[in-house]
């Protein structure tokens, strides 16, 4: 039985690497005796898999993860279940059944939508609001990149085309909601600290506090964005 | 930038700023997090070496919940600090904090810290100045917490006494509650510091070091260690639970986020070692032998797993292979996790054929390389230090293994052992060869492939209380040039060898049997930047050199003298069972290379059936 559940990552969790969230399903599974399925080979492993990986210290509403079950249960059962053996900060929101043979979280991502919480100095509403219509407005945005695989050189890297749209939805003093929504998956990844960067080096705001937060992350179905639930409706 | 206070501004800004802030979370799986108000005693445990390593010491996850359990006593974690975070706190200010309530602990009632190994001594002058408390006691007064220290290296408590306000020696779990409670009626009584640590040392296995007067000769040996009032005793008594039956074991864990070096659930099957090693401090100082009964230990595994959701235990002690009920207690731990898929590890294994089908067996879920340690390479060395094992042991069990499929093997050496010769460094390549020319011996369709057979060879450092104590270590020349022949004996390409830094294992050997006087030595080197010396990165040898040259102490009269037999040694005032008469006549035996019997056998005498009133042998 193959399962995708849908969970948050709270402020507690924000600093737990990909990998480390990784050990924490397998221990809450094991703590909350789910029949989680195990690989065949040398060193068997759980069968888990989670969508797009989220940057350190970013927070989500919107993570998912793929089970596969050596028996049957009842999705509000594991749901509980786990939800009672994760730590705090990671609460399980929703749970689907899958096909027998799905297409990963992971393999599906193409877009992911966040929500940036920022201190801005001496700017106010309308003059953020004229700043980032002239940000996107432009055909192209380079910012340096670091390349950690090659001794964190710097990069000349175009982020334009990754940017699908930016708007300021909250506003006042000296503080400012941004919703954006970004490529990320194989075709274009952009992470929201990279829009940041640029959006701080092209309007010189003296920016502070930075708290991010993604709200969705979606894949496409026949030309629609869709969340990863709606994706799989028809499937099977 | 406005945050509400400094616990926020390390959460949101520092944290992001500093590599793996899942060291400096707090939140783990299992924490405890009190509320303030409630608590009367605030207590700091400090691991002086960062999270990773902290994290994977037994001692701590015991005492932290035995002291979590009262629950007017709130314990928080305390590691250093990777020099990354101890960068941006001092940039802003920040000073050490618990981690569970990111709260100073400049304002705890205790400090504690525990002694693993010497080369972390710095770090705890550094994580005192970080937390903003003065490092002699003499300088603390009643607004300062009590700066406590246990764990191994408290046994030559000497370079740390006028750092540490008291020692407590041996097995904390008894005397930590008895020390709080003396704290509990102190702190209502209004008494003055120094009435507190009057208190203290009337407990058993408590050591006050401002207590007690050191003289010395004009040859820089010590003349006389004695204590300075009435009512404080002359020889301090290490602490031993009696029984360990029934004596505390927590039921949860706490489970880190990030990796960290020994991940799993550590069951703790018995304490102490009947083996007798000649060179090894953990045999002697832990002794009596007390084991866990199975079903005890079938019960606390059962929790750990529940509360933890670890995929692993292993099992914990000096020698795994010595443990009665040892087949039993495995049988019965595949049995019952097997299918869960919970492995089972088995460090410290004898080299012998029943410890190696037990590992068979163990391997099912999971399986990895094995580890052997014959110490020493010809069989004169290995009977001097009272290894008792020969050549014949060794390459049955590795053949064994290799007949299985196994093709991958460590093997764990010293170099500089007394009495030891260029013959007995050959005599480590040469075992190696033999252990290479065994697996070729396995038919190819049979053996596993890629043989690797990995050599580590550490530097021998003598220890207080073992039958070495008196022992010069080699120079660092020697070692180097030992080090040298080895390399070039050993060159196969099935063979990797491994080697300790000579000059890390000698200022090891300064400390562990130094003296007061290096208590200065270390405050200098801490001021001169040494810290985590441990890490081969940080070492660095010649300011420990300078601060040396300026406290005015010569590092030899610690490392390569030897010792007279009647000389007073700077421990001599700490008693941990072990007698000196029975590690004179071993250091004598080892000289004519002769063994000593395992003493379970039948008792040889080394004293510590006397430590406490009605024995506390089996």
């Amino acid at each position: 039985m193959n399962i995708r559940l849908k969970f948050t990552k709270g402020s507690e969790v924000k600093y737990i690497s990909h990998l480390d969230l990784m050990r924490v399903f397998q221990r809450a599974l094991r703590r909350g005796d789910i029949p989680i399925s195990y690989s065949s080979g040398f060193n068997p492993h759980q069968e888990i898999s989670f969508g797009a990986p989220l940057s350190l210290g970013v927070t989500s509403n919107a993570e998912y993860v793929d089970l596969k079950l050596a028996d049957a249960m009842d999705i509000q059962e594991i749901i509980n279940r786990l939800n009672s053996s994760l730590p705090e900060g990671i609460r399980i929101l929703r749970g689907i059944k899958l096909g027998d043979s799905p297409k990963s979280a992971m393999s599906i991502v193409t877009h992911a939508k966040y929500r940036i919480t920022m201190d801005i100095e001496n700017a106010a509403p309308e003059m953020v609001q004229k700043s980032i219509e002239t940000f996107i407005a432009r055909e192209s945005i380079i910012i340096m990149k670091e390349q950690p695989k090659k001794g964190f050189t710097l990069k000349e890297t175009e982020i334009r085309p990754m940017i699908i749209s930016m708007n300021l939805i909250e506003s006042g003093k000296n503080k400012c909601v941004i919703e954006c929504l970004l490529l990320s998956g194989s075709r274009g990844n952009l992470k929201p600290e990279l829009l940041m960067k640029a959006f701080k080096e092209y309007t010189g705001y003296n920016v502070g506090k930075i708290r991010i937060n993604r709200e969705e992350v979606y894949a496409e179905k026949k030309g629609r964005l869709v969340d990863l639930f709606e994706v799989q409706r028809g499937t099977f | 930038m406005k945050y509400e206070d400094t616990k926020e501004f390390i959460y949101e800004e520092l944290l992001p700023r500093v590599e793996k802030p899942g060291r400096y979370i707090g939140t783990e799986l299992n924490t405890i997090h009190k509320d303030i108000g409630s608590v009367d005693i605030r207590f700091a445990f400090c691991f002086p070496d960062v999270y990773e390593v902290g994290m994977s010491h037994l001692g701590m996850k015991i005492l932290y919940h035995l002291l979590n359990d009262q629950p007017d006593i709130f314990c928080e974690r305390v590691f250093a600090p990777w020099p990354d975070m101890e960068r941006e706190m001092r940039k802003n200010g920040i000073k050490l904090f618990g981690l569970e309530s990111r709260d100073y602990i400049d304002s705890f009632d205790f400090v504690g810290f525990t002694l693993q190994y010497e080369m972390s001594y710095t770090n705890i002058v550094n994580m005192l100045d970080l937390a903003g408390i003065p490092i002699r006691s003499g300088e603390r007064n009643e607004n300062h917490p009590f700066i406590i220290a246990g764990g191994p290296c408290a046994f030559n408590p000497e370079p740390l006494y006028d750092i540490v306000d008291f020692f407590m020696l041996g097995e904390g779990e008894e005397q930590l509650i008895e020390t709080m409670e003396a704290y509990r009626k102190w702190k209502s009584s209004g008494g003055t510091r120094d009435e507190f640590l009057n208190m203290a040392a009337e407990i058993r296995g408590i050591y006050v070091p401002k207590f007690y007067d050191v003289e010395y000769n004009e040859d820089a040996s010590i003349r006389s260690i004695k204590p300075m009032r009435e009512g404080i005793p002359g020889k301090i008594k290490k602490r031993v639970i009696k029984d360990l039956k029934g004596s505390y074991f927590p039921d949860k864990i706490v489970v880190p986020f990030i990796d960290i070096v020994h991940d799993r659930i550590m069951l703790e099957i018995f304490r102490g070692c009947t083996r007798g090693c000649r060179f090894c401090q953990a045999g002697m100082i832990y002794r009596p032998i007390r084991e866990r009964e199975v079903e005890e230990l079938m019960e606390i595994a059962d929790k750990l797993i529940k509360s933890s959701g670890y995929e692993e235990i292993s099992l914990s002690s000096l020698s795994t292979s010595d443990f009665s009920k040892l087949q039993e207690l495995v049988e019965r731990l595949v049995s019952k996790y097997q299918s869960r898929r919970i492995g089972l590890s088995l460090p410290s294994l004898r080299i012998d054929s029943f410890s190696l089908k037990l590992v068979q067996e163990v391997q099912k879920v999971r399986k990895s390389g094995l580890t052997f340690a014959p110490e020493a390479g010809t069989q004169r060395m290995r009977d001097v230090i009272n290894k008792g094992v020969d050549e014949e042991d060794l390459i049955n069990s590795v053949g064994a293994a290799f007949e299985t499929g196994y093709s991958n093997v460590k093997l764990y050496f010293m170099i500089g052992l007394p009495t030891e010769t260029m013959e007995d460094i050959q005599g480590i390549a040469d075992l190696a060869f033999k252990v290479v020319d065994r697996y070729y011996r396995v038919p190819k369709e049979k053996r596993g492939k890629g043989l690797n057979v990995t050599v580590s060879a550490s530097s021998f450092v003598p220890k207080p209380f073992t039958p070495f104590q008196w022992e010069p270590q080699d120079s660092i020349e020697t070692l180097i040039e030992k080090q040298r022949y080895l390399r070039k004996a050993i060159k196969r390409k099935q063979i990797t060898f491994n080697w300790h830094e000579p000059y890390v294992s000698y200022m090891e050997a300064a400390f562990a049997r130094g003296d007061r006087r290096l208590c200065d030595v270390l405050i200098a080197a801490w001021k001169l930047g040494c810290k985590f010396d441990g890490w081969d990165q940080y070492f660095k040898f010649d300011a420990w050199m300078q601060a040396f040259k300026e406290a005015g102490v010569d590092p030899d009269f610690y490392t390569i003298r030897r010792r007279e037999m009647d000389e007073i040694l700077p421990w001599d005032h700490i008693d941990v069972g072990v007698n000196k008469k029975y590690l004179r006549s071993e250091y004598k035996k080892s000289l004519k290379a002769e063994l000593t019997r395992d003493c379970r056998t039948a008792c040889t005498g080394c004293g510590i059936n006397l430590l406490q009133e009605g024995g506390v042998c089996k």
